[in-house]
């Protein structure tokens, strides 16, 4: 059985850990093992990415070398921190001019990128062990109505990620179908939340999060499912303001996959501290 | 060096070593389809809404492509200018582009000539200087530790912050915080 390193990342580790109860409670319960490392920020591929992308293939690599050095893959429980070091690990073994200048770098602190490892999301290990999922189930989740959200870097770019169609993405409507929730579909499937841009410019990230929530809420969705904590922090904090901003009612609770996976299997709301989510829980959720 | 018509060819040969492969950007057409399917142009272009404020991929795609650095750079020339830093990475560009020109890639090394030059916003600033102090971009706090705790989580390992600093000192990042 492969052991995975486990990537928890910055905001699961250490603003929502939460969200890193459910998931280590369900990959226990499909058998996935996982131990840990002192791994830096991957670093976010929209932050540190954007303000010097030789410092983000650097820390990447470093990273990835930690991994190597134990010959095990990565996990993730976050889009970010998949999205950057599945990203760098493609531009390294593809670009040998971007390789060289980042392996000098990393000679000079003892570290070589070698490339021999891989990196997985948790949706993709989720997906690969779908029949334990499925009979881990206790409890069909057939109240709740689930607007499936993957977020862009689950997904996009394709040659990076290798895991869903870009722009059709179905593994998560799969894997929340197999919970015996229902699986609404709604028209902005794959639009962005609008995360990155509403830091310098909160007006268009609004913009954007209201084209989605009323594509959610058109479509009659009780419940937003999600895989990425940025995301999942976008809709839970983000709802109240945008009702006010737009006076209108936003108020559709946001589950991570693995809490909707852990209540299935029977795991209770109080032992995953889903007290800690901002967006109260509506009926359909309470019932569960 | 910068001709008379402000064809920038250091700038034009960063941009072009962006790609695996070095070229790819000199098959833009321009057809549009990035701008197209932006989700902020969508809500920041005036061909869609009334803004005065806009956001558009494919203008950037072009004035990288010909080595105009001065226009890109008169757009970016401002603290969190709408070009290039309304990119939201949302990679969808890359995704429908017709060449497969990596948009997101271009768009990420003008935000990059930006920082240099201190324009970058605020919040990306601080998350860099973060990941510089902490080697995470959320530091570890005290309230979160005993949360973790309370949920039977193990501690976060903690990262090693010198070797983290000497490889951004080396790279020159710590300058440009």
């Amino acid at each position: 059985m492969t052991e995975y390193k486990m990537f928890e990342g910055c905001t699961i580790g250490n603003r929502i850990p939460f969200i890193e109860a459910s998931s280590r409670k369900v990959l226990d319960k499909i058998g996935v093992q996982t131990s840990q490392a002192p791994f830096t920020c991957c670093p976010d591929p929209t932050g540190v990415k954007s303000f010097d992308n030789m410092a983000w293939l650097a820390l990447g690599a470093r990273n990835l070398c930690l991994a190597e050095a134990e010959g095990k893959p990565i996990i993730s429980l976050c889009n970010g921190c998949t999205n950057t070091l599945r990203g760098v690990q493609h531009q390294l073994k593809h670009d040998s001019l971007k390789k060289e200048k980042v392996n000098a770098e990393l000679a000079k602190i003892g570290k070589e990128f070698k490339g021999t490892i891989d990196v997985v999301h948790f949706v993709d290990v989720l997906k690969e062990n779908l029949d334990k999922v499925k009979a881990g189930i206790t409890k069909q989740m057939s109240d709740l109505k689930v607007a499936c959200h993957p977020g862009c870097h689950y997904m996009r770019p394709a040659e990076w990620m290798e895991s869903d169609d870009p722009m059709r993405p179905k593994n998560l409507k799969e894997i929340v179908a197999a919970t015996g929730a229902n699986v609404i579909d709604y028209d902005e499937l794959a639009l962005c939340c609008g995360n990155a841009v509403a830091g310098p410019y909160p007006e268009h990230g609004d913009a954007i999060l209201k084209q989605k929530m009323d594509s959610i809420k058109k479509a009659g969705a009780n419940v937003i499912v999600v895989n990425c904590p940025a995301c999942f922090q976008r809709f839970d904090t983000s709802q109240r303001d945008l009702s006010k901003k737009f006076e209108a009612e936003y108020n559709i609770p946001v589950l991570y996959l693995t809490e909707l996976i852990a209540l299935a299997m029977g795991v209770s709301s109080e032992e995953i501290g889903m007290k800690n989510h901002r967006v109260r829980r509506n009926t359909a959720i309470e019932n569960l | 060096m910068t001709l008379p018509l402000g064809i920038d060819f250091e700038f034009r040969k960063l941009i072009m070593d962006v790609h695996i492969g070095s070229d790819k950007i000199k098959y833009c057409y321009q057809c549009n389809r990035c701008t197209d399917n932006c989700p902020v142009a969508n809500v920041a272009n005036p061909f869609y809404r009334e803004v005065t404020n806009w956001f558009d991929p494919r203008l950037i795609v072009l004035g990288t492509l010909l080595g105009y650095k001065d226009i890109v750079m008169a757009l970016a020339g401002s603290k969190s200018a709408l070009i290039p830093w309304g990119c939201t990475v949302c990679d969808t560009c890359d995704t429908v582009c017709p060449q497969a020109i990596e948009v997101t890639e271009i768009i990420t090394l003008a935000k990059n000539v930006t920082t240099g030059a201190g324009l970058a916003p605020d919040n990306v600033v601080a998350q860099a200087k973060a990941v510089f102090e902490s080697a995470k971009a959320i530091p570890s706090q005290p309230a979160i530790e005993r949360r973790r705790e309370q949920l039977g989580l193990p501690a976060v390992a903690a990262p090693d912050v010198n070797e983290v600093q000497t490889l951004l000192k080396n790279i020159g990042v710590d300058k440009k915080l």
